[in-house]
């Protein structure tokens, strides 16, 4: 039998060592050496089936009869949530934000209108400064902005840790999916606008009390991306134009957790946004099923086309 | 799975390792894992190659062989017709596992036209048998295997590569060069 010749094998060759044993060897100390017994057994190609064999509701009548009690067994498993699901109360960027030029008066007056008027995000960047007195509006957007490149890069490097330290739970499955036998380049070169934060609100999840503070930021940059597939062709984008991209990043932190950090949580991408550009290979969109009598040409199918509504990344 | 990045090392090293039908086919797979290099613009554009296999198949793998040699080196749509009108219980299967890998290209591999894979490798092996008694007269028996089989394909995107047909008469033109060629080593 297999198994019994490996362990009497086993039994007759010198022990290999590992840390201690081999310091044991060293200063010749006796350890307890492990003692290999072979077992002996056939393979047996026909298994009879067992005699005398109580099912299990007479085994549980049969302890009940007898007088044993069997503590009832709680199957539990612990959770640990630390990002919500998604984005509450999710901030409406206005139509044409990035078009109008800050020097012109209305470019100014939209700048400065928008945090000052949302009360409830005064309300909830209050809430949040109450758990977490280090966090301020004027520095919070760098620090940001630093975990936004931060993420991205160890996306491109696919650093698992890391980008569970530095991305939600809910925000990982959807940077990452489809990309794990991808090739990624992406590259931040400058920042076009400082970052500012537009929107913040306190939400709490399952047990009032467990906050979670949302902070949404506008960024103006400009970046370059490149998506290779699996054998080294390109996907999408180009690695050496970069684009100009306005983005609106949602910071998320479970503010009762002593340990809870800013994590990036969402984005969230206007109705109004400009189409995004098509990838480098033809796809086939399925279409009507034509009854043999029927052509492509005389039924008129129109396309459909997806709705403009804002939706988040 | 791990995520194999195929380096150009990687690469040289797969390529002396001696890939023979029986020392691959445990790892078939796992050829769909590796990633390659993102490619220079000047390089020339690298086929896609998308390897499937169905295992323990209830088939027998010297019956499914006929089938996998039918369809070595067509097109994917010819080795589908092929096999839709072939009456053995194989083609079907072979027929289902190639729709499913041809699914698979244009889904997961970035594959652009379904039409443009061809057929560059494609084999059985042997699956793992089970035995049965087989009773014989006399109180004498046989151990019967009921046997199954794997079948492994390779697509490769773009167009089959030719294959030379070698006529009869090129081939007796080689053989006389061969007599012709014959020499007397250390002769006067």
């Amino acid at each position: 039998m297999a198994t019994s010749i490996c362990r009497t094998l086993k039994y007759f060759q010198p022990i290999t060592c590992q840390n201690i044993k081999y310091v044991a060897s060293l200063l010749d100390v006796r350890l307890p050496q492990p003692v290999f017994v072979p077992i002996r057994s056939k393979k047996r190609y026909f298994i009879p089936p067992a005699v005398n064999v109580k099912t299990q509701p007479e085994q549980e009548a049969k302890a009940r009869a007898a007088g044993v009690v069997v503590r009832q067994q709680y199957i539990e498993r612990p959770i640990n949530i630390s990002c919500t699901a998604g984005i509450f109360d999710p901030y409406v960027p206005p139509e044409g934000d990035a078009r109008l030029s800050t020097l012109s008066k209305e470019g100014l007056k939209q700048r400065t209108e928008q945090l000052r008027q949302s009360a409830a995000s005064q309300l909830s960047i209050r809430k949040i400064k109450d758990h977490d007195p280090d966090f301020s509006t004027k520095a919070f957007p760098e620090l940001a902005q630093q975990i936004f490149i931060d993420a991205h890069a160890a996306l491109t490097q696919f650093n698992k840790e890391k980008l569970h330290s530095l991305v939600t739970e809910r925000c990982y499955p959807e940077m990452v999916r489809g990309n794990r036998y991808k090739t990624l380049r992406w590259r931040f070169i400058e920042s076009l606008e400082p970052p500012r934060v537009v929107h913040a609100r306190c939400p709490d999840m399952i047990s009032k009390g467990n906050l979670y503070g949302q902070v949404t930021l506008r960024m103006h940059s400009r970046q370059t991306l490149a998506i290779y597939d699996r054998f080294g062709r390109l996907m999408l984008g180009d690695e050496d134009e970069p684009r100009d991209v306005l983005e609106y990043l949602v910071m998320e932190r479970h503010l009762v957790n002593p340990y809870g950090r800013w994590r990036l949580h969402g984005k969230i991408v206007p109705a109004w946004a400009p189409p995004k550009d098509p990838i480098i290979k033809t796809v086939m969109i399925p279409g009507p099923k034509l009854k043999p009598e029927d052509e492509f040409e005389n039924l008129n199918y129109q396309i459909p086309k997806p709705k403009a509504v804002q939706w988040y990344k | 799975m791990g995520w194999l990045l195929g380096s150009s090392s990687t690469l040289s090293q797969v390529s002396c390792l001696h890939t023979s039908p029986e020392l691959n086919s445990k790892h078939w797979e796992r050829r769909n894992l590796i990633v390659y290099p993102p490619q220079q613009k000047d390089e020339p554009r690298r086929p896609a190659e998308i390897h499937h296999c169905r295992r323990q198949i209830k088939y027998s793998k010297d019956k499914m062989w006929y089938l996998a040699k039918l369809i070595r080196g067509m097109t994917i749509d010819q080795a589908l017709t092929q096999l839709e009108f072939n009456d053995k219980k194989g083609a079907k299967i072979v027929k289902e596992v190639l729709l499913e890998a041809q699914d698979m290209a244009v889904k997961n591999h970035n594959v652009e036209y379904k039409s443009n894979l061809y057929i560059a490798e494609s084999f059985s092996g042997k699956g793992k048998y089970l035995k049965r008694i087989r009773y014989h007269g006399r109180g004498m028996f046989g151990i019967m295997d009921k046997v199954h089989c794997h079948y492994f394909v390779k697509l490769v995107e773009g167009v089959p590569p030719k294959v030379e047909q070698k006529t009869g008469f090129d081939q007796a033109k080689e053989y006389v060069e061969q007599l012709r060629n014959r020499t007397i080593i250390h002769s006067l």
